[in-house]
C-alpha cells in the first residue's frame, strides 16, 4: 500500500501507527490530556428532562465558556465529563449514528438507542476512552436520564449528578428533589445544585448551562447564569511604556475579489 | 519532563477588528540548549489561514505536512479554499485519529472568513477544540501568556494597535519561560493584505 | 476534597453487592440489595441488579457493573432470537448455559458472578449459580456478591426443602437485610422477584423498613456523658 493510502483512511477509526510513542510515556514522559474539572447534573420533573453544566475547563482554566451540553438528537441531548476530546468525540460519533437510524427508521430516536450505542462505544475500550456522561431525553416511551461511565455501565435514575463537583451537587438534589416538580422548580433546582458545584468543587467554575427537553419541545439555555463575571477588565485597554522593535516587515497584498455582475455589459459593446 | 517541554515554544493569536493576529516565539531548542533561533512555528494554510504548532517540533513540522496535503485534496475537490471552521474540524480529526499514539502537538487556528469575520481556535494535542472570542495560546509560555492577554486585551482593535499588542504580551510572556523566547514572528491579517513582521527580542 | 474520594470517583463502577436465589416447591425467589459503588462513594443508592432476560427469567448480577450489564444484554438478546427460532420460550437452563458460555470464553476480561433463576414447563423453579471463572453450577439456592460471606452459616441453618412461596421470600429479605447490616459494599432497599408457573411478582422493601439487627449501644467514657451530666465541673470526680 502506498504511503498516500494510509495517509487518508478509508474508513473512519482510530489510527493506532504512532503507537511506539508508548515508549515515550512508559519512560515517565506522559502526555497531559485536556480533562474536565467538572459539574454536570439532570434530572426528571413533572413532563421532561433537565440538563445542567458548568463551563469551565482544563487545570490551568483553559476556557472560561466551553459547551460540555452536546447535541444527541433532537430530543435528547448530553452531558460531558472526563477528557474534553473523548467527550466531544463519542457523542459526535453517536449522534450522527442516531441521524442516520432516523433516515433509516423514519421516526424520531429513542434515548435507550443512544444509550446502547454510547454504553457499547466504551465498554469496547476498556475505559481507555475517559467520558462520564448524563444523558437526558424524552421519546415515545417518556422522559428518561441515565449515567454512563466510562467502563460502559450505565444507571437510570430519577436524578443523576456526575464529574469532580457530582458530591456537592447530589448533596442538594438528595435533599431537596420530589417527584413530579414544575418546570421553574426544576430548573431553580438544577441551578442551586450547579452553584453549589460551581462555588464548593475547585475543579468546576464560571456559569452554568443548561438543557430542558419536554415532548416536542427542547430550550437550551446557554448561560442561563452568570455568577461568575469578569470583573477586572480596564475597557482603556493598556498604555505600553515602549514600542517593540521590529527587524523586518514584509507587507503581502491579498488578491482583490472579483466581482461578476451578472447580466451586464457584453465585452464587445 | 513532558513531552511537550522537550522543544519549547510560545503561540499566541488575537482577534481585532476584521482582522486577526497571530505570533510565535522564534527559538527551537533540545530542552535547556538552543539549537536555532530562526524556527518557524507558524504556517500559511492559505492567504486568510494560519495556523501554529506547539509542542514537539517533528510532530509539527509532519502534522503540517499532513495538513497541507488534505488541504490541498480539498482544494481540488472543491475549487475553493477551506473555510477556518473547516479546518479546524480537519485538524482535530486528525489528532483525535491517534487518539492512543498521540502526535505531541497543540495547534493554534487563525483565519479570516469569506464575511471578513476572525476565527481563532485552539485544541489539546487530541484533538479538543476550544473556541474562543478574544484569543488563545499555547506552548511551554501559555500560562505566562494567558495573565499578559487578559491583561491587554482589548474589544475591536485596529491592525497596528493589534500588532503591538500582541507582540508585546508575546515578548513579556517569553521572558518568563526559559524554554521559548529569541523573538518574535507575528502575522496580521486583514481582509486586504497579510503584514508579517519579525520581532527583536531578548537573546538569552 | 479528600484525594481518596477523588480517586474513588476515577474507580471502576462495581457493585459490591449481595444477591440470592432460591428455590421452594413452585418456583424461585431472587433478593438483591440496591447499592451501587464507585470505590466509598454510592453512585447509585436505588440500583436493580435483578434484570429481566426473558418473561421467566431473571439475573442477579454483581461485580463490575459495565461487564455485567454487558454479559446480560447479550445473553438476552440470543434467548429473543432463541425464543422466535423456537416459537416457545426459553428454559432455564439454556439462559444460564449461554452465561456460562459468555463467562467462560471471555474469563480474562470480565468480572462479574452470576446467579440466574426462572421457572419452565420442563424442569419448573430453577437456581443455577454462574461465579466468577464461568463454571455453572445448579443448585437448591445460591448467594453471591460480597454481603454473601456473611450467609454462609445461616443459609446452612435457615433454608429447608419444601419451602413455601412466603416462606421463600421472607427467608430472601432476612438474609439481604442481615448482609446490608454487615456488608458496607451492600445497602439501600431489598428488591426481591418471585418466578413460578402463574407469572412474575416483583416486591421491594425500603431501607428504613429492614431490621437493623444491632442495638444502638449506650455511650460509653464518651465526650457525650460529660456534656448531658448537670455537674458544673466534670472533670472533677
Amino acid at each position: 500500500m502506498s504511503k498516500s493510502e494510509v495517509d487518508v483512511p478509508p474508513k473512519g477509526g482510530f489510527s493506532f501507527d504512532l503507537c511506539k510513542n508508548d515508549m515515550l510515556s512508559k519512560n515517565g514522559v506522559k502526555p497531559s490530556y485536556r480533562k474536565t474539572g467538572t459539574t454536570i447534573v439532570g434530572m426528571i420533573f413533572q413532563v421532561g428532562v433537565i440538563l445542567g453544566a458548568d463551563t469551565t475547563e482544563g487545570p490551568i482554566v483553559c476556557d472560561k465558556n466551553c459547551e460540555k451540553i452536546h447535541y444527541m438528537a433532537p430530543n435528547i441531548y448530553c452531558c460531558g465529563a472526563g477528557t474534553a476530546a473523548d467527550t466531544e468525540a463519542v457523542t459526535d460519533m453517536v449522534s450522527s449514528q442516531l441521524q442516520l437510524h432516523r433516515y433509516h427508521a423514519g421516526q424520531e430516536s429513542r434515548v435507550v438507542t443512544a444509550l446502547t450505542l454510547l454504553k457499547k462505544h466504551l465498554f469496547n475500550y476498556q475505559r481507555h476512552v475517559s467520558a462520564a456522561l448524563v444523558l437526558g431525553g424524552v421519546d415515545v416511551t417518556g422522559p428518561h436520564l441515565h449515567t454512563i461511565y466510562p467502563h460502559g455501565s450505565t444507571d437510570t435514575l430519577p436524578f443523576a449528578t456526575m464529574g469532580s463537583g457530582s458530591l456537592a451537587t447530589m448533596a442538594v438534589f438528595e435533599s431537596e428533589y420530589k417527584e413530579g416538580m414544575t418546570v421553574e422548580d426544576g430548573i431553580k433546582l438544577v441551578c442551586d445544585a450547579m452553584q453549589s458545584g460551581i462555588f464548593n468543587d475547585l475543579g468546576s467554575g464560571s456559569n452554568v448551562d443548561a438543557c430542558v427537553i419536554t415532548k416536542r419541545h427542547k430550550e437550551y439555555l446557554r448561560n442561563h447564569l452568570l455568577p461568575n463575571p469578569y470583573s477586572y477588565i480596564n475597557p482603556k485597554g493598556y498604555g505600553f511604556p515602549k514600542k517593540i522593535e521590529v527587524l523586518l516587515t514584509k507587507i503581502t497584498p491579498l488578491r482583490e475579489e472579483v466581482q461578476v455582475i451578472e447580466g451586464g455589459e457584453a465585452m464587445e459593446k | 519532563m513532558s513531552i511537550f517541554e522537550y522543544n519549547g515554544s510560545a503561540l499566541v493569536a488575537m482577534v481585532g477588528k476584521e482582522c486577526f493576529a497571530i505570533a510565535s516565539d522564534r527559538r527551537l531548542g533540545v530542552q535547556l540548549q538552543t539549537i536555532a533561533t530562526d524556527f518557524q512555528r507558524i504556517f500559511k494554510i492559505h492567504d486568510r489561514l494560519f495556523i501554529g504548532l506547539s509542542g514537539l517540533a517533528t510532530d509539527a513540522q509532519t502534522l503540517y505536512q499532513r495538513l497541507v496535503f488534505r488541504h490541498k485534496l480539498y482544494q481540488l475537490r472543491e475549487e475553493r479554499d477551506m473555510k477556518p471552521e473547516t479546518f479546524a474540524s480537519l485538524v482535530s480529526a486528525l489528532l483525535y485519529e491517534k487518539r492512543f499514539g498521540p502526535y505531541f502537538c497543540q495547534p493554534v487556528i487563525a483565519g479570516l472568513s469569506d464575511e471578513n469575520k476572525p476565527f481563532i481556535c485552539t485544541m489539546d494535542s487530541i484533538g479538543a477544540k476550544e473556541l474562543a472570542k478574544d484569543f488563545v495560546v499555547a506552548g511551554t509560555a501559555s500560562e505566562s501568556l494567558y495573565g499578559a492577554c487578559e491583561a491587554m486585551f482589548k474589544e475591536n482593535m485596529e491592525p497596528e494597535e493589534l500588532f503591538e499588542t500582541v507582540s508585546q504580551a508575546l515578548l513579556s510572556s517569553v521572558d518568563r519561560d526559559c524554554l521559548s523566547g529569541w523573538g518574535g514572528h507575528v502575522y496580521v491579517v486583514t481582509p486586504t493584505e497579510v503584514r508579517e513582521r519579525i520581532l527583536k527580542g531578548r537573546m538569552d | 476534597m479528600d484525594l481518596s474520594l477523588m480517586n474513588d470517583l476515577n474507580a471502576p463502577h462495581s457493585m459490591g453487592t449481595t444477591i440470592i436465589g432460591v428455590t421452594y416447591n413452585g418456583g424461585v425467589v431472587l433478593g438483591a440489595d440496591s447499592r451501587t459503588s464507585t470505590g466509598v462513594y454510592v453512585a447509585n443508592r436505588a440500583s436493580d441488579k435483578i434484570t429481566q432476560l426473558t418473561d421467566n427469567v431473571y439475573v442477579c448480577r454483581s461485580g463490575s457493573a459495565a461487564d455485567s450489564q454487558i454479559v446480560s444484554d447479550y445473553v438476552r438478546y440470543f434467548l429473543h432470537q432463541h425464543t422466535i427460532q423456537l416459537g416457545q420460550p426459553a428454559t432455564v437452563k439454556v439462559a444460564a448455559n449461554l452465561v456460562r458460555l459468555l463467562s467462560y470464553n471471555n474469563k480474562n476480561m470480565l468480572q462479574t458472578g452470576m446467579i440466574i433463576g426462572g421457572w419452565d414447563k420442563y424442569e419448573g423453579g430453577k437456581i443455577y449459580g454462574v461465579p466468577l471463572g464461568g463454571t455453572l453450577v445448579e443448585q437448591p439456592f445460591a448467594i453471591g456478591g460480597s454481603g454473601s460471606s456473611y450467609l454462609y452459616g445461616f443459609f446452612d441453618q435457615a433454608w429447608k426443602e419444601g419451602m413455601t412461596k412466603d416462606e421463600a421470600e421472607q427467608l430472601v429479605v432476612k438474609a439481604v437485610s442481615l448482609a446490608i447490616a454487615r456488608d458496607g459494599a451492600s445497602g439501600g432497599v431489598v428488591r426481591t422477584v418471585i418466578i413460578n408457573s402463574e407469572g412474575v411478582t416483583r416486591n421491594y422493601y425500603p431501607g428504613d423498613n429492614l431490621p437493623l439487627w444491632h442495638e444502638e449501644l449506650e455511650p460509653q467514657n464518651s465526650l457525650l456523658d460529660i456534656l448531658s451530666s448537670s455537674s458544673p465541673e466534670p472533670m472533677i470526680s
